[in-house]
């Protein structure tokens, strides 16, 4: 295909996932135009993609503007148009409608939603326009997570997505991740499941004992409701919401908004962006953490589990094996908690070859989209750390959980899963 | 060289990119990591390990943890009661402990040396870490109430350059770019996914200000953890694995040469000295020489790449002429002409040096000799130097006051 990407134009630039894939390409040297409501707000999504490149250098190649005037004018020039707006299927029709009268034939345009279907986005679009669709879904902020998903609809000419998947790999040093068109794709289609059953077991639990028990020790870099404070409990909830419309699988039923989160969503307290969510910052630097009971916050407990805490100690001395031996040897609810979560993340993974990701890739994608989009350790090792396929299997039996289709998982050898240790860290 | 070659078998790196301490690690983490990787990535046989040499530079501060041999019998029950040493040189404590493995090896005394150069440096802030390196420096009379030591340092080098020959900054920043996009290919070094261009290199900025003199964030390498572990053998041991692993013991890389010369340790001291030579630092270009002279090559261009210590822009400005790549004071020329660049005619730091790869002090010499095999034996993956035979590498300690290069090849 003889293509060439030089001009592009970002709609929803002053957006954090727009600025910083915006900078991004600029940081590559293209000529990126940084478009949105208004000027202003283009310009704060100019100053996030400098502070991402830690450089002034790039704002050569930005330029910013609003609908009325840069949009008319570098949507027609753009090589590829992104589409960051807001996750309404309304405001992006409506933005859709103006860029089919103004782009060029051929020019590609991309949508970095996950929780939305492509093939309705693509609805009421022109021949030319539906040929040169596709999901270009990168993970935030791009400048240190490398995943990008990325798939057509029925009607994206196939030529152009292996373009897409050859440009954003070879020049712009993505970990591409071809998936399937279903709804979340692959990585948050996992991760949200997991959160949806993490939130559930805060009734239980209460959060700080949840992220302490399926902490960073377990293979991941920050906490799961942690995690869930810096996405927002909003865009959870879309995602959440988007999930039970769009998938029907094994986990379907475990898809759930607890009423303490939808009190929480009332409330305002959606995480770091407004100051408090599951986890509430005091002045002291110290935190609180929301209480699913009383709907308040309360003092940490500062939870100490015997074998979380050796485990964490083995993690610290660079013993691995050793850590996930301990978890699979203690007794208790709370270490069955913990084998449960993690088993159901092997076996969702799993699950979702053929689904998400082609099926010839095994579990490669899934692996890849995991790591360099959650930072956390991929499927494949944790599987290989919680014993193997036959150690797994016999613990889902245990506890009524479908069984995944890994027992013809490749071993992982010494060096992938030393690649991976970076993923299980000793908090 | 007349006595028996000494063979490199290979190792492993572990990625500069990471944060130790964010993973809540210890450095003994590190190592046994390292250790790890590197039975896995060359399948030596443990049980044939005579001896463990660790080169570290300041584990006591940066760690609160000396002593690291006694972390390596733990790595494997069969290790208890084997001799280790720790070498502390200051950022060519791995090189010299290369040098010993070599000289133990030709002794006859150990058969196959696992060599572990190892530094957690990110425990600490900018400032404090400032302080620390500065004890590889006279401490109490060029750092003391000084923040960041040794850029002040590293700038007087460019500074007399520029006295001496003149320094146009221009090629410190081509420098800085070179090594950033180089370390873009190699999937171990620290910077892969940092943004650099040559603009922003050469320009001032919120993000780029200057750290002292002419030395500017973008002429810094980084503060770096990490840890490299290879194995340097005797023929006996070279032949056993080649048999092994279906190799010609001529495909094994061996250290064809080595030099090792140790300067004043203040700096200026040692530009005092040079006033009337043509060389800055000619007690650098002399370990050079020696290594030339030791593997029997005529000069830089027997060599097919060069791992150099670009702890700064100026320390590889430096190394460029000492190298023999151009006349004294002219390295701007082997810059310009793209001479250094990857598909020049003699790449330096394609792995992206210690400016783009990671500056872990203690490690880099090994780094730099793990690299060198890695070319040599057409393993260098995405920052391969096509043909490579022979690699010099010049790890320094110091304001070059230790200096160590090595020659290695098939």
């Amino acid at each position: 295909m003889n293509r060439e990407i030089k001009n592009v134009a970002v709609l929803g630039a002053s957006g954090t996932v727009g600025s910083l894939i915006g900078g991004l390409l600029a940081q590559y040297g293209l000529k990126v135009a940084f478009i949105s409501r208004s000027t202003e707000r283009a310009r704060r999504g100019l100053e996030r993609a400098i502070a991402q490149a830690r450089s002034e250098v790039i704002a050569k190649n930005i330029a910013c503007g609003d609908y009325a005037s840069l949009f008319q004018q570098a949507v027609p020039e753009a090589d590829w148009i992104i589409e960051a707006t807001t996750e309404d299927p309304e405001i992006k029709r409506q933005i859709y409608e103006r860029v089919e009268v103004l782009r060029r034939p051929g020019a590609v345009i991309s949508s970095t939603t996950s929780s939305l279907p492509l093939t309705l986005l693509a609805e009421g679009r022109d021949e030319d326009f539906r040929r040169h669709f596709l999901s270009t879904h990168f993970y935030n902020p791009p400048g240190r997570m490398l995943a990008c998903e990325l798939t057509g609809h029925e009607d994206t000419d196939p030529e152009l997505v292996r373009f897409m998947g050859e440009y954003l790999r070879r020049e712009l040093h993505r970990e591409v991740v071809p998936v399937k068109n279903a709804v979340a794709f692959a990585g948050n289609r996992i991760a949200f499941v997991l959160f949806s059953r993490i939130t559930s077991l805060v009734e239980r639990y209460g959060v700080e004992l949840m992220d302490y028990l399926i902490g960073p020790y377990t293979g991941r870099l920050m906490p799961p409701l942690a995690t869930l404070d810096l996405v927002g409990l909003d865009i959870h909830r879309a995602i959440i919401h988007s999930l039970q419309t769009h998938t029907h699988d094994a986990m379907h039923d475990w898809l759930m908004l607890p009423p303490y989160l939808e009190t929480m969503i009332q409330r305002g307290l959606l995480g770091r962006k407004r100051g408090a969510g599951f986890y509430k910052k005091l002045e002291s630097g110290k935190y609180m953490f929301f209480d699913p009971d009383t709907c308040d916050y309360i003092p940490a407990i500062q939870p100490h589990v015997a074998f979380v805490e050796k485990a964490k100690h083995f993690i610290r001395m660079g013993k691995y094996h050793k850590a996930f031996e301990t978890i699979l040897e203690a007794e208790g609810k709370e270490a069955e908690l913990v084998v449960s979560v993690l088993c159901t993340y092997i076996v969702y993974a799993y699950s979702l070859i053929g689904e998400v990701t082609p099926a010839e890739h095994g579990i490669a994608g899934i692996d890849t989209v995991m790591s360099a989009g959650f930072n956390w350790a991929p499927p494949s090792v944790v599987l290989e750390m919680l014993g193997g396929p036959a150690s797994v299997l016999r613990r889902c039996d245990a506890k009524g959980l479908p069984i995944p289709s890994c027992q013809e998982s490749p071993k992982k050898t010494p060096l992938q899963i030393l690649e991976a240790a970076k993923y299980f860290v000793a908090k | 060289m007349t006595k028996e070659p000494v063979y490199i078998l290979g190792g492993y790196q572990t990625d500069f990119a990471r944060n130790w301490a964010r993973e809540n690690k210890h450095i003994c983490a590190m190592m046994r990591e390292a250790y790890e990787g590197s039975v896995a990535a060359t399948d030596i046989d443990p049980a044939e390990i005579n001896a463990a040499f660790i080169g570290n530079f300041a584990g006591e501060l940066y760690c609160m943890q000396g002593h690291l041999g006694g972390f390596f019998v733990d790595l494997d029950p069969r290790f208890k009661g084997l001799p280790t040493i720790r070498f502390e040189n200051a950022c060519a404590s791995s090189a010299v402990a290369a040098l010993s493995a070599v000289a133990y090896i030709q002794a006859g005394i150990f058969d196959l040396v696992c060599l572990i150069g190892v530094e957690q440096m990110k425990t600490v802030d900018s400032a404090k870490g400032g302080d620390y390196l500065g004890t590889a420096a006279f401490f109490e009379k060029e750092c003391v109430d000084i923040e960041f030591p040794f850029p002040k340092l590293f700038g007087k080098l460019g500074d007399e350059y520029d006295k001496r020959y003149g320094l146009d900054d221009a090629y410190l920043a081509r420098i800085s770019t070179i090594n950033y996009a180089n370390a873009r290919r190699n999937p171990n070094a620290q910077t892969r996914t940092w943004f650099m261009s040559y603009e922003h290199a050469a320009t001032l900025g919120k993000y780029n200000t200057v750290i002292s003199g002419r030395i500017k964030v973008t002429d810094c390498s980084q503060i770096t953890d990490g840890a490299v572990c290879l194995y340097m053998a005797s023929r006996r041991i070279a032949e056993r694995h080649a048999a092994r692993h279906g190799l010609s013991l001529d495909g094994i890389p061996r250290v064809l040469g080595w030099g090792h010369t140790t300067a004043p340790i203040e700096f200026a001291t040692k530009v005092a000295d040079s006033a009337n030579d043509r060389y800055v630092l000619p007690i650098t270009r002399k370990a050079i020489t020696d290594a030339y002279q030791r593997a029997g090559i005529r000069d830089c261009w027997d060599l097919d790449v060069i791992e150099t210590h670009d702890c700064f822009t100026t320390s590889q400005y430096m190394a460029i002429d000492h190298f023999g790549l151009t006349e004294p004071g002219q390295s701007w020329k082997a810059i310009e002409d793209g001479t250094i660049e990857i598909g020049g005619r003699l790449p330096m730091n394609p792995s992206g040096g210690l400016i783009g790869g990671g500056h872990p002090v203690g490690a880099t010499g090994a780094r730099q000799i793990l690299d060198a095999y890695k070319q040599v034996t057409g393993t260098a993956g995405g920052y391969q130097v096509a043909g490579a035979r022979k690699v010099a590498t010049l790890n320094i300690g110091g304001t070059a006051t230790t200096n160590v290069v090595f020659v290695i090849g098939v």
